[in-house]
C-alpha cells in the first residue's frame, strides 16, 4: 500500500455504505459476502485499520478508536441481520391466502361482577376522602351488636338471624363491628368505608342469600351533620347510578344509628312513574342510614358532646342486581361462567361525548 | 302476626280517632316518608265489575223446571231483560243485584248471554255468596236501598275498607295497636286525636292479688265481670276483627282482641268460677309443674318461667298464652281480665322455649306501655256493658311495683345541639311545637328544651332520641340543602389494597376468570381432599347453628370452592376452564380472642385444554408446566420470584404438588390434583392449580419501584449443554450459574433430554446465556473466564459437566 494519508471522512463513508448493503442482504450467503467485503482479511475495515500505523503517532489512538467503533457496529448488525434471515428461514410460513381467517386466541378472563362493583363502589368513596378499613369476618359478640347498640336478649337482634360460633363468637351480619374496632384505635377526624362479607342464617331465595357483600361508611368530626350525610350519599348514588338519580330520605329505626332512615333513589327504569324494577313504587331503597348513636361514641371511648357522625350501609349485590338487571341473588355466588363472562366486556357508558 | 315485625291496621278503624280525607294511597306514601313503612295496601272489597242495581218486574214459572222462575228485570238497560233465577226469595218489586252481559264476579267468572233449559237468559241475579260479600247461598240478596236500575253498584255492597301492612320496628311497640297508628297520622296531618270511651273504675278491690317479684312482673291490673253472658259479638265488631286478621270467637274474647288491637295492650280472661282458689299470685313456676295451654299442649315448667297461678296450680304463661282448665266457655258466667305488665327477657324466654309466638308474647318481649293497663282494663269494661256481655264489677285489684314508673318521663334536648346533628337552624319554639304534634309535651327556656314523655314512648329515653323524632317530624326533605362536607379528613390509600387489586386485574388479564365461592366448607371437604392429619386445613371452625349439614364448617382452603365450580361448569365448558379466587380462609388460631386467623389467599385453577380449539395450533391438554409458568409469573410481578425456593410435601397422597417457600414461610402451594380427589368432586379430566398465600407475601417485596440504568454496551451470547445426573434438579444448576457470574444478564434453558444414549440415570440441559456488563464491551476472553468459572462451580458443587 501507498502512503497515502487516511481521509478522515472514510470510516463514516464506509459504514454509511455497509449498514445499506447489510440491509438489503436478503440471504445468509448475500450477508456472508458483505461480511467478507468489509471485515474479511483484506476487507475495506480491516484494511483500514491497517493504515492507522503509517499515522501520525498523535494521530492513531483517536483514528483507532473510531476505526473500532464503526467495526463493532458492522459486527453487531452483522448479527441482528443474520438471527432475522435465520429465523426467516426456519419458519417460512406461506402467508395464508385468506386473511380474513381468525387471528390466533387463548382464552379469555375477567373480573367477578361482585369484585367489580365492590372496586367501582370503594372508588366513588375514595375520591370523596374515604379510607379504607377491614375487619374479621368472624367476630365478636361485642363488637358486633353489644357496642353497636344492641342490648343482649333483645328483639332487635332478631332483625339479623345469625351464625354463631359459640356464645361469644359468630359470623358477622353487617360489616359495622369494622367501625367500632377503627373507633377504638383512632380518634376523629375519621372518616372510612368498610367493605366485607357479612352472614345471616336464613334460607336462600331470590333476593335473600346467608352470605353477601355489605359496605358501610362512617364519617365523625366535631360538626358533621344529618345535611352532610344528605349530601355524601347523594353524591355516591348519582355518581354510581347516574346523575339525574333523585335521593330521599325515609325514617326507619336501627339500633346503631339515630336519627336513622332508609335511603331511597328514584327509580332509573321509569324515572319514578312506576315499573316491575322497583314494583310501581317508583322508588328503589338502596341503603340504611343515619347519624351515630352517641352510646356507641361511648363505647368507643368518644365524648358525644365533642363529636358527632353519620354512617351508612348498603348491600353490594343489591346495587349490582339493580344496576345490572339481575334477578336472582344466588346467582352471584353460582359462578356460572356463562354469567360471569357476561360482565367482563368493558364499559364506558356515561362518558359524555 | 310472628315476628316479621308487621302491624296489620284497618282505615275504617283508624277513622274511629282521627279524620282520614286523604286517597288510601297518598296516606300510605305520607306514613312512608313520617317513617311507618307500609309495606303493602289491601282493597277488602269485593272485587266484582258489571253489577248494577236491578228491579223485579214480574216471575213467571219456567216452562220446563220447576224450581227455576223467568223473571222480567229492569237493570236500566231500556229492555227489561228475561234471567232465568233459581232462588225462592225472587218475587216483583225486589231490588236486587244483576250481573249483566259481560259483567266478572269475584274470582273472575264471566256473564254472558245464555240458554238454561231451553229460556234465554240475559243474565244473572246474584246471591251474596256469589258476590263474595257473605256466606248466604239460599237465595237472592235482597237490597234494602232503592237506586235507579242500572247503577253500577261498585263500592256500595260489602265491606269497604283497606287494610295498611305497616313495618314496625322493635323500638316503635306503641305502633302495634290502632291508636298507636293513629296518633301518628293526627301528629303528621296536624289533627286532633280522638280517645276511646272507657268504664272508670276505682282502686279497692278486696280480691287476692299477689305479685312474687316485682322486677318479674312491675304491674299487674285486673277487673272482675259478672253476670256473664258469652254470645257472638256485635257485626261491627266482628268486621273490624275480621278486617284486622283476627278470628271472631265470642264476645269476651273479642272485647279483648279488640282491646288489643285498638291500645296494643294485651288482656287475658280467666274464667273466675275455674279457679281453685280466688287468688292471683305471679311468680315463677316450679320445677316439676305444668301447663296445659289454649292450644292443648301441655307444657314442662320451671324456675326460669314466669306463670300466673291461682294459688293452688299454673293458669297462664305469663303474657304469652292462657291456661286451657280457666279458659272461657258457654256457660262462664264470672270472669277476671288481667291486663298487666311482665319482664320482656322473661316473655322472651318463655316464647322462645316453647316456640310460642302469639299476639301478647310480641308485644310484651317489646316491653308494652306500662302506663295503660288499667286504662285497658277500663276500655274493655266499657264495651262489655255496652254489648250487654256482662256487669262489670266497679272495682279493680292491683299490684304496682314502683309508682314512679307509670309516670311521664322528663328528658332534655338543647337546641344548639339538636341543631348540629341535623344541620339546621331550629329555635326552641320550633322544636316543641314540632314535638307537640307527637302528643310529647314539651317547654322551652332558651336553648334547652324540657320534654314530658309519656309511657307509650318508652323508646324516647335521650336527647338523641328526641332530636330523632324532631329530624322526622320536621322532614328529612327539609334537611341538608344548604349543609356541606367539609374537607376536613383526607382518604389515606391502603397498599395491601391496590396489591390485592392488582393481583386479580393481573389474573384476570391472564386469562383467568374470577369467582367467589361460599366462606362455608362441607366437613367431608378435608376428607375427600386427602389433607394429611396434622394439617389445620383438617381442623376447620364449626358453626353452632348452620344452615345445612353441607354449609356447617369455615373454609380452610379456596381449593375446595374452586374444584366445585369446575365441577358444575363442566357441562357447559367442555373445552378448558381457567379460574381463580381471592379470599379468606379460616384456621383455627392456637391462642388470643379466640377468633380464628383469617388468612386472604388467591388461589387459581386449569382444567383440561390450554387453549381454545383453533385452526392455526394443535389443541393442547393443560399441563403442570402450564400452572407453574403462571404462578412464576405471578411470583414475579409480585417481586419475589428471586427469593423462592421450592419444595415437595411432605403428604403422601398429594405426589404432584409443591410448595414455594419464600424466609423459612409457606408462600403457595401448587401442583397437580390427584385423580382419586378430583373423582371424588366428579371431575373426570386432571386439575392442576395454586394456591398462595397473599398474607406470607415479604413486606420488603413491596418497596417502591426504582430506574436502573441500562448499559449501551454489546451482549454476548453463550450457548452450554450440560449434562447432570437424575438426582441433581434444574433450580440447583440454575442457581449456581447465576450465582458464580458477574455479568449473566439472561439465562434460559431451551433444550432439556433424558434418556437415550445419555444413560437412563442422566439428564441433558442446554442453556442460553447472555452477558453484557454496565461498564464497557465485553471481550471474549472476560466470558470465556466467566464461563470456566460456571463450569467449575458445577462441576465441584453438583458434578455436572459439560456435554461433548
Amino acid at each position: 500500500m501507498s502512503d497515502e494519508i487516511i481521509d478522515r471522512s472514510r470510516p463514516g463513508e464506509i459504514e454509511k455504505r455497509a449498514v445499506k448493503a447489510i440491509t438489503e442482504a436478503d440471504t445468509v450467503d448475500a450477508l456472508e459476502e458483505e461480511r467478507i467485503r468489509y471485515l474479511g482479511r483484506k476487507g475495506e475495515i480491516t484494511e483500514l485499520l491497517r493504515s492507522v500505523g503509517r499515522m501520525p503517532v498523535e494521530e492513531r489512538p483517536a483514528l483507532g478508536n473510531i476505526i473500532n467503533n464503526v467495526k463493532r457496529r458492522i459486527e453487531e448488525l452483522l448479527e441482528t441481520r443474520l438471527e432475522q434471515l435465520a429465523s426467516e428461514v426456519q419458519e417460512e410460513v406461506p402467508f395464508p391466502g385468506d386473511p380474513t381467517l381468525p387471528g390466533r386466541s387463548g382464552w379469555q378472563g375477567g373480573p367477578h361482577i361482585l369484585h367489580k362493583v365492590l372496586r367501582d363502589v370503594k372508588r366513588i368513596f375514595f375520591g370523596m376522602g374515604y379510607s379504607l378499613a377491614e375487619g374479621p369476618d368472624v367476630e365478636l359478640d361485642y363488637y358486633n351488636f353489644e357496642a353497636l347498640n344492641f342490648p343482649p336478649d333483645h328483639p332487635s337482634r332478631d332483625l339479623q338471624d345469625t351464625f354463631y360460633i359459640n356464645r361469644d363468637i359468630l359470623l358477622r351480619t353487617q360489616t359495622s363491628p369494622v367501625q367500632v374496632r377503627y373507633m377504638e384505635k383512632h380518634e376523629p377526624p375519621l372518616r372510612i368505608i368498610s367493605p366485607g362479607r357479612v352472614y345471616r342464617n336464613e334460607s336462600p331465595d331470590p333476593s335473600h342469600a346467608s352470605e353477601f357483600y355489605q359496605m358501610e361508611g362512617l364519617y365523625v368530626d366535631t360538626d358533621v351533620s344529618l345535611g352532610d350525610l344528605r349530601n355524601d350519599v347523594t353524591f355516591f348514588i348519582r355518581s354510581f347510578f347516574g346523575m339525574d338519580a333523585k335521593v330521599r330520605f325515609r325514617p326507619h329505626f336501627f339500633p346503631f344509628p339515630e336519627p336513622s332512615a332508609e335511603v331511597d333513589m328514584s327509580c332509573f327504569g321509569c324515572k319514578g312513574s312506576g315499573c316491575q324494577i322497583c314494583g310501581k313504587a317508583g322508588w328503589i331503597e338502596i341503603m340504611g342510614a343515619g347519624m351515630v348513636h352517641p352510646h356507641v361514641f361511648r363505647y368507643a371511648g368518644y365524648d358525644p358532646d365533642a363529636y358527632t357522625g353519620f354512617a351508612f350501609g348498603m348491600g353490594i349485590e343489591r346495587i349490582a342486581m339493580l344496576k345490572y338487571g339481575i334477578d336472582d341473588i344466588r346467582r352471584f355466588l353460582a359462578n356460572d361462567l356463562r354469567f360471569l363472562r357476561q360482565f367482563w366486556t368493558e364499559s364506558w357508558a356515561g362518558v359524555v361525548e | 302476626m310472628g315476628g316479621g315485625g308487621g302491624m296489620k291496621v284497618s282505615l275504617n278503624w283508624l277513622k274511629r280517632y282521627v279524620e282520614i280525607d286523604e286517597d288510601v294511597d297518598l296516606l300510605a306514601d305520607d306514613l312512608s316518608m313520617f317513617g311507618l313503612n307500609v309495606e303493602e295496601v289491601t282493597n277488602l272489597a269485593p272485587d266484582f265489575s258489571g253489577i248494577v242495581f236491578g228491579k223485579v218486574l214480574e216471575v213467571q214459572r219456567h216452562p220446563k223446571a220447576d224450581r227455576l222462575s223467568l223473571c222480567t228485570v229492569d237493570a236500566g238497560s231500556g229492555e227489561p231483560l228475561r234471567i232465568v233465577c233459581g232462588a225462592a226469595n225472587v218475587r216483583p218489586g225486589l231490588g236486587v243485584p244483576v250481573a249483566v252481559h259481560g259483567a266478572v264476579l269475584p274470582g273472575g267468572f264471566k256473564i254472558k248471554r245464555t240458554k238454561i233449559r231451553g229460556e234465554v237468559s240475559e243474565g244473572m241475579i246474584c246471591s251474596e255468596k256469589e258476590l263474595m260479600i257473605g256466606e248466604d247461598a239460599e237465595g237472592i240478596m235482597e237490597l234494602d236501598f232503592e237506586e235507579t236500575p242500572g247503577t253500577s253498584l261498585e263500592g256500595r255492597l260489602g265491606t269497604s275498607d283497606y287494610i295498611l301492612d305497616i313495618e314496625v320496628t322493635p323500638n316503635r311497640p306503641d305502633l302495634l295497636s290502632h291508636i298507636g297508628v293513629a296518633r301518628e297520622i293526627a301528629a303528621l296531618y296536624r289533627r286532633p286525636l280522638g280517645e276511646p270511651e272507657r268504664l272508670e273504675l276505682a282502686a279497692g278491690s278486696t280480691f287476692d292479688l299477689s305479685v312474687e317479684d316485682g322486677a318479674d312482673c312491675p304491674r299487674y291490673t285486673a277487673a272482675f265481670v259478672e253476670d256473664v253472658t258469652i254470645g257472638p259479638s256485635s257485626e261491627w265488631l266482628k268486621n273490624l276483627l275480621t278486617a284486622a286478621g283476627v278470628k271472631p270467637v265470642n264476645n269476651i274474647v273479642d272485647i279483648t282482641n279488640f282491646v288489643l288491637m285498638e291500645m296494643g295492650q294485651p288482656l287475658h280472661a280467666f274464667d273466675l268460677d275455674t279457679l281453685r282458689r280466688e287468688t292471683i299470685v305471679v311468680r315463677r313456676a316450679r320445677k316439676g309443674e305444668d301447663l296445659r295451654t289454649l292450644d292443648g299442649i301441655t307444657r314442662e315448667l320451671d324456675r326460669e318461667i314466669l306463670v300466673i297461678a291461682d294459688g293452688e296450680r299454673p293458669v297462664a304463661l305469663a303474657g304469652v298464652m292462657g291456661g286451657s282448665d280457666t279458659e272461657i266457655r258457654e256457660g262462664t258466667r264470672r270472669i277476671l281480665l288481667e291486663s298487666a305488665m311482665f319482664e320482656p327477657r322473661l316473655v322472651r324466654r318463655a316464647k322462645e322455649r316453647f316456640r310460642l309466638e302469639t299476639e301478647a308474647s310480641y308485644r310484651f318481649e317489646r316491653e308494652g306501655d306500662i302506663g295503660i293497663t288499667l286504662q285497658a282494663l277500663e276500655r274493655a269494661c266499657f264495651l262489655i256493658r255496652e254489648l250487654g256481655a256482662g256487669r262489670p264489677v266497679p272495682q279493680y285489684a292491683e299490684s304496682l311495683a314502683d309508682p314512679g314508673s307509670i309516670g311521664e318521663r322528663t328528658v332534655a334536648l338543647r337546641t344548639k345541639q339538636a341543631n348540629r346533628v341535623m344541620g339546621t337552624h331550629l329555635t326552641s319554639g320550633e322544636i316543641v311545637s314540632l314535638l307537640g304534634r307527637l302528643a310529647l309535651g314539651a317547654t322551652a327556656s332558651g336553648n334547652n328544651v324540657t320534654v314530658s314523655v309519656p309511657t307509650f314512648r318508652r323508646d324516647l329515653r335521650e336527647e338523641i332520641d328526641l332530636i330523632e323524632e324532631v329530624a322526622r317530624v320536621y322532614g328529612y326533605d327539609n334537611i341538608g340543602r344548604e349543609s356541606s362536607s367539609r374537607g376536613t379528613v383526607f382518604a389515606t390509600v391502603s397498599p395491601a389494597d391496590i396489591r390485592n387489586e392488582r393481583i386479580c386485574a393481573y389474573l384476570a388479564s391472564r386469562s383467568f376468570a374470577e369467582v367467589v365461592t361460599s366462606s362455608f366448607m362441607d366437613p367431608e371437604d378435608p376428607v375427600k381432599f386427602g389433607w394429611g392429619e396434622t394439617d389445620p386445613r383438617c381442623r376447620p371452625i364449626e358453626i353452632a347453628n348452620p344452615l345445612t349439614a353441607a354449609q356447617s364448617v369455615l373454609r380452610t382452603s379456596l381449593v375446595p370452592g374452586l374444584l366445585g365450580v369446575i365441577q358444575r361448569n363442566s357441562p357447559t365448558e367442555q373445552e378448558g376452564m381457567r379460574i381463580f379466587e381471592y379470599g379468606k380462609t379460616f384456621l383455627r388460631a392456637q391462642s388470643g380472642s379466640g377468633l380464628p386467623n383469617e388468612e386472604l389467599h388467591v388461589a387459581a385453577a386449569l382444567a383440561r385444554k390450554a387453549d381454545p380449539l383453533q385452526w392455526i395450533e394443535q389443541q393442547r391438554r393443560v399441563d403442570y408446566f402450564d400452572m407453574k409458568g403462571e404462578l412464576e409469573a405471578l411470583l414475579d410481578r409480585l417481586g419475589v420470584s428471586t427469593d423462592v425456593r421450592m419444595l415437595p410435601t411432605e403428604n403422601d397422597n398429594h405426589p404432584f404438588v409443591y410448595k414455594w417457600v419464600v424466609k423459612g414461610r409457606q408462600l403457595a402451594e401448587g401442583g397437580r390434583i390427584p385423580r382419586h380427589v378430583t373423582g371424588r368432586y366428579g371431575i373426570e379430566t386432571p386439575v392442576y392449580y395454586f394456591d398462595l398465600l397473599i398474607d406470607a407475601l415479604p413486606v420488603s417485596a413491596r418497596g417502591e419501584l426504582g430506574y436502573s440504568r441500562t448499559s449501551p454496551y454489546p451482549l454476548v451470547k453463550r450457548d452450554l449443554c450440560l449434562v447432570a445426573g437424575e438426582r441433581v434438579a434444574f433450580a440447583d444448576i440454575q442457581n449456581v450459574i447465576v450465582r458464580s457470574t458477574k455479568y449473566l444478564e439472561s439465562i434460559r434453558l431451551f433444550d432439556y433430554y433424558t434418556g437415550g444414549h445419555l444413560g437412563e440415570s442422566k439428564r441433558s440441559y442446554t442453556f442460553r446465556l447472555s452477558f453484557r456488563s454496565k461498564e464497557g464491551t465485553l471481550a471474549d476472553s472476560d466470558v470465556d473466564r466467566e464461563i470456566e468459572k460456571i463450569l467449575s462451580d458445577l462441576n465441584r458443587e453438583l458434578q455436572v459437566t459439560l456435554r461433548r
